[in-house]
């Protein structure tokens, strides 16, 4: 019989089958899991990858490729595989080399339409000539005009899986760990740095970035497997901490380590930053694929991935093999697949000279090989082992540049800071014991490093645990360094093949790009999009700098290589953006305003109520009876000492020192600028103790404000400054009842003999002791502000509520309050000024004490005083049309024209005077009372307003608040 | 003039339900009563507290905590507090404020408190640089907060204080973060 009658020709016929069990086998055949692939009922074992399960299904053709919709079928059996992205469900991009099966998922191919079976834009093969590197930026930029409709036909072209806009946010989390050292990889010499350096007293963290540990001993032999299960086993007994399935993709200044867990119990992947006192790299080595004709066809695999589906997902990669071998992993394969029952048609031996040619068959299916001596060999399997890419991108992310070695025809790390170590393949070969050794040697270095910075963190952090003696010495590094066996330089054969299988770039592409001008190695990269695929470059980087450096007839150290940079494989968004953190700020009445049907407003992180309904009526109630308004966010700073005047001179522009115990007074902030930064009133409570009160949104920056001047300036003045907002509940009083109200619940007296205007007391409120009340207001009534111990606010805002039933008691917000701070012609810092708004702009020049002998702003405001001119004006105004409320920001134009003259601050419709008020800034010739301004409405039009004589619209006397 | 008692409330006020034997707890002890004294240098308010920054130890019912250079913090019951405080001279520039409303603290507690603090909070609370008794500062669940080790019976136990208004946001964090390790409010 023929082989080729042994070998089954079909299309669709299963070539691919699950082997009786295997000594090392990682699926669990007691539990079969049901799934749905392509359309089909298929079933697989728990521990099987998706691939591994279509595999053993029977199933060769995977996905296609993305350009030229080529079926591809496995090549790595891994994370890496290129050829493997599915659609599982709703989740585009799924790399089914990696991702484990679990039960009634939906399984489907990408870049197939319609179907996986029949693809016609598998007819882009028949232009691919002329899809060369370029194609679209050469041939759609012209005519510009077209570019929308180029656009859309495009995107039909558009690669890779759907993503369903419907599917639910998934959960992502993040973590923070410091572990003295971070292995990176999981294989032999990982798993022994790590149990070394964890018995060297060190706390150590092995992330491996496949599901299983052991590395290339995973898919060995029997006593390979064995091997690896002791070594898991003596690191989890040193305590070391692991993560598989788990991947570390970055490596940043000071061994800060972005590491993404997959697939964690409780979330869809976990973002773990790490701050690694020493970093070990193990990241083994990653196989390289060969450039050849048709090296793409199904049919093709790498060593690896014959001897990971035999080995631990049983499952017969083919029939009928031919192995291209330069080294032990495609030795062993050929001893894996004949176990497998594989009949070997050829071994081919690279290291004797021997090559590989071409593939031939269908697109669906490898019938034939071509060896270099001319012989076609029929076989259904073409295994190549033809070396080695060292990822060596955490090394590079640690300033390293690898250098490459001809000899042994991969690329080697020439020099890693201190606290970067690496071992394994990476850095040379040996047997599985020296590579151990290796990895064991360099895990007590790390932990000998690690030891050393620990005792500086420690000598240097005020809370740390004590230290004994001096700094140790870092340990140096006497390591014997691995050899470098050689091995053939094996990346292109006599013809072209596929470089980048997920971007489907050719060998030919590149040498095109090359002739265009495109020779270097990052030029070339970026034109061919060679290495910018999902494998991030691990198996393509160093053909394609081969490749390059045979076109440019040079060496590939001469060509030199790309940069690795993060992530080392690519992370979804979600866990970049983890658990959100958005923290939230309510006062203690919070729950009342909830309850009694507030709508909220974002204030800063404060929740805060916007009104209860019907903030006009609020105001109204408050004109006519008594409100209460929450306003707790107001900052707060108690601050004691007997210079606090001098700090209040230094940071206010009025005159502090002959403030009354029992008084507040207002007051202007400015920076060195002059520009406004702040406004508020502060009380003098005690001879030696003040309240001072800031904006809500200033609060955290005035406290810093006063610390940075005492700490930097003036760190003789005797003045503590802590901050207090929080420590009360402040709830205003406002409207004719106010007194009336605030009397029934506390026995301070409060007339205004008593306890007049600009007045401060401290007493009981009720039956809260420690109570703060203030004679001041925003609304213009009659006010008392209650600054209340919080624990017992809604005690306070209750008791109020319910002893003014019959005065007409009502909540009010901040809708309602702004509106009575406009009647009353208030500027709010942040609104009603700028970034440019210097003090004389407020109009407040009696706060502006020139005379003073120093205060922050001082030297800027001189000036601005004496060029009046140069500054525009806080003007009050009133629109000719009650019933037209310009937007704030709107412009102020010179009439007829488009000239900016000033702008809308604030504006609202006053339900007391019944009319469109606001505040504007001018320029100062338009400050008289009378001057009309044009206002530019958002459609368009233009409206009139009128410049007020002061800035209150309502009770300028002030005779409302002092009664 | 009202005659109601007034009640002290916490800012966490949502209920949970609880199991004080949880592995993981987290207890509300906003209403503890909480000082701050700031002392200048040479003060003997200073000798009186005894305590370095970053540190804290315990007098008798109270912990005094070293929370910033020249800034102490007293947590308690407030007849020791008060106690310690009639005791402390108060010459020369001395500041004393009660923060107990000011500020909401919690007590996270059992052997994978830690855990679950890494998850919310980027410090180191290994051993060495955070061994039972350190004060520090940090963001925590992105709230700065006053954060000190004070383990019980043995077993890692950590003070999170944060401004009052953010209390319930971050005892909402703070079970969330623990969930994974079955933390149960105590």
């Amino acid at each position: 019989m023929s082989p080729l009658d042994k070998i089954v020709r079909r299309n669709d016929a299963p070539s691919m089958s699950r082997l009786p069990r295997r000594a090392g086998e990682v699926i669990d055949r007691s539990r079969p899991i049901a799934f749905t692939w392509n359309g089909k009922p298929t079933t697989g074992f728990d521990g099987d990858t998706i691939a591994s399960a279509i595999a053993a299904s029977g199933h060769r053709i995977l996905s296609r490729s993305m350009k030229y919709h080529r079926p591809r079928g496995l090549l790595t059996a891994d994370y890496w595989d290129p050829n493997a992205f599915v659609q599982v469900d709703d989740e585009p991009n799924v790399r089914s080399g990696h991702r484990l099966l679990t039960p009634d998922i939906t399984v489907g191919p990408q870049n197939v339409w319609p179907s996986l079976d029949v693809d016609i834009k598998a007819a882009n093969q028949l232009v691919g000539r002329f899809l060369a590197p370029g194609f679209y930026y050469k041939t759609f930029i012209h005519p510009q005009r077209l570019w929308p409709a180029y656009e859309k036909v495009l995107a039909q072209f558009a690669p890779g899986g759907t993503v369903d806009l419907e599917t639910p946010l998934a959960y992502f989390d993040k973590r923070y760990v410091h572990p003295d050292v971070v292995v990176a990889g999981g294989g032999p010499a990982g798993l022994a740095a790590a149990t070394a350096a964890a018995n060297a007293g060190a706390s150590v963290l092995l992330v491996e970035h496949e599901h299983h540990l052991g590395g290339h001993l995973r898919y060995g032999s029997t006593d390979d497997q064995a091997l690896a299960n002791g070594l898991e086993v003596a690191a989890r007994a040193a305590g070391v901490e692991i993560l598989v399935d788990s991947t570390v993709t970055g490596r940043y200044e000071d061994n800060w380590l972005g590491i993404v867990q997959r697939s964690h119990p409780i979330a869809e992947e976990r973002l773990i930053k790490a701050r690694a006192k020493t970093l070990v790299v193990a990241a083994g080595l990653i196989e390289r694929p060969y450039v050849f004709a048709g090296n793409d066809r199904p049919g093709v695999m790498l060593s690896g991935a014959v001897r990971r589906l035999v080995n631990m997902y049983a499952v017969k990669p083919g029939e009928r093999a031919v192995v291209f071998t330069a080294n032990d992993s495609g030795d062993h394969a050929v001893a894996t697949l004949e176990e497998a029952g594989v009949e070997i048609a050829e071994v081919v031996d690279a290291r004797t000279g021997g090559n590989i040619v071409s593939t031939d068959g269908t697109q669906r299916a490898t019938h034939e090989v071509e060896l270099g001596d001319g012989r076609r060999v029929e076989a259904d399997l073409l295994v190549t082992a033809v070396g080695w890419t060292a990822p060596t991108s955490l090394l590079n992310m640690s300033g390293d540049h690898p250098v490459y070695d001809p000899a042994s025809a991969r690329f080697f790390p020439s020099g890693t800071p201190d606290n970067v170590l690496s071992t394994g393949g990476i850095v040379g070969d040996g047997t599985t014991d020296q590579l151990i050794e290796h990895g064991r040697v360099t895990g007590e270095l790390a932990a000998g490093r690690s030891a050393a910075v620990r005792h500086r963190l420690q000598a240097t952090t005020a809370r740390a645990a004590a230290v004994d003696g001096p700094e140790p010495a870092m340990p140096a590094d006497d390591r014997t360094p691995l050899d470098r066996h050689p091995h053939p330089e094996l990346f292109r054969s006599t013809t072209h093949g596929i470089v980048d299988y997920s971007e489907d770039v050719g060998s030919k592409d590149l040498v095109s790009a090359a002739t265009e001008g495109y020779d270097s190695v990052e030029l070339l990269k970026r034109y061919t999009t060679a290495t910018m695929g999902p494998a991030q470059g691990k198996l393509e980087t160093v053909n394609t700098v081969a490749v390059l450096a045979e076109a440019r007839g040079e060496t590939i150290a001469e060509v030199g290589t790309t940069i690795w940079r993060p992530p080392y494989a690519p992370l979804t968004l979600g866990a970049l953006a983890g658990r959100i953190f958005e923290p939230e700020r309510v006062s203690s009445i919070h729950s009342w305003h909830v309850a009694n049907g507030a709508k909220p407003i974002l204030a800063g992180q404060w929740i805060r109520p916007e009104h209860y309904g019907d903030p006009e009526a609020e105001v109204r109630n408050v004109r006519t009876n008594v409100g209460l308004i929450d306003v707790t966010p107001l900052g707060k700073l108690d601050l004691q000492g007997a210079d606090v005047p001098k700090l209040l001179n230094l940071l206010y522009t009025n005159k502090w020192s002959k403030l009354a115990v029992g008084s507040v007074r207002y007051g202007m902030m400015c920076a060195e600028d002059g520009v406004v930064l702040d406004d508020g009133v502060t009380g003098r409570l005690e001879e030696n103790r003040w309240l001072m009160t800031t904006t809500s949104s200033g609060a955290g920056t005035i406290w810093e404000w006063a610390e940075n001047w005492l700490q930097t300036e003036h760190p003789d003045w005797e003045v503590h400054v802590t901050p207090v907002t929080t420590a009360y509940t402040s709830i205003n009083i406002a409207g004719p009842n106010a007194r009336t109200l605030l009397a029934r619940l506390t026995d301070v007296p409060l007339d205004g003999d008593d306890f007049a205007y600009m007045q401060v007391r401290a007493g009981t409120v009720a039956a809260v002791d420690n109570c703060v009340m203030w004679r001041i207001g925003f609304t213009g009534e009659l006010s008392f502000e209650v600054h209340v111990p919080a624990g017992y606010g809604l005690h306070v805002w209750e008791a109020l509520m319910a002893e003014g039933t019959d005065l007409g008691v009502a909540p009010f917000g901040l809708e309602a309050q702004r509106i009575m701070r406009l009647e009353k012609g208030h500027f709010i810092v942040g609104q009603d000024t700028d970034g440019l708004t210097k003090a004389p702009t407020t109009g407040l020049h009696a706060l502006i004490k020139m005379d003073k002998d120093d205060f922050v702003g001082k030297p800027e405001l001189r000036w601005a005083v004496e060029d009046a001119d140069a500054n525009p004006v806080l003007v009050s105004v009133q629109m000719t049309d009650p019933t037209v409320v310009p937007p704030e920001a709107s412009q102020i134009v010179r009439p007829g024209t488009n000239e900016i003259l000033g702008r809308i601050t604030s504006s609202r419709y006053s339900p007391t005077l019944e009319k469109s008020i606001g505040l504007a800034h001018v320029p100062p010739h338009m400050t008289a009372a009378g001057t009309e301004l044009t206002i530019v409405l958002t459609n368009g039009d233009r409206t009139t307003a009128r410049v007020m004589e002061h800035h209150a619209h309502y009770d300028p006397e002030g005779a409302r608040l002092r009664v | 003039m009202s005659d109601t008692t007034p009640q002290f409330r916490s800012p966490v006020v949502a209920t949970y339900p609880t199991d004080p034997a949880a592995e993981l707890t987290l207890r509300d002890e906003s209403a503890m009563t909480k000082v701050v004294i700031r002392a200048a240098s040479g003060t003997p308010a200073r000798a009186s507290l005894a305590q370095v920054f970053a540190g804290s130890r315990t007098s008798g019912d109270v912990l005094i905590a070293g929370t910033r250079p020249d800034e102490w913090m007293l947590l308690g019951p407030a007849s020791a507090v008060q106690e310690r405080l009639d005791d402390m001279p108060t010459d020369g520039h001395v500041s004393i404020v009660d923060w107990t409303h000011s500020r909401a603290q919690f007590r996270l507690s059992g052997a994978s408190a830690t855990s679950a603090l890494e998850k919310v909070c980027g410090l180191d609370w290994s051993d060495h640089l955070m061994p039972n008794g350190a004060v520090t500062s940090g963001s925590v669940a992105m709230v700065t907060c006053d954060l000190i080790r004070n383990d019980v019976d043995a077993t890692p136990s950590y003070l999170v204080m944060c401004d009052r208004s953010f209390g319930q946001y971050l005892f909402e964090s703070l079970i969330d973060a623990g969930s994974e390790f079955d933390l149960s409010v105590a």
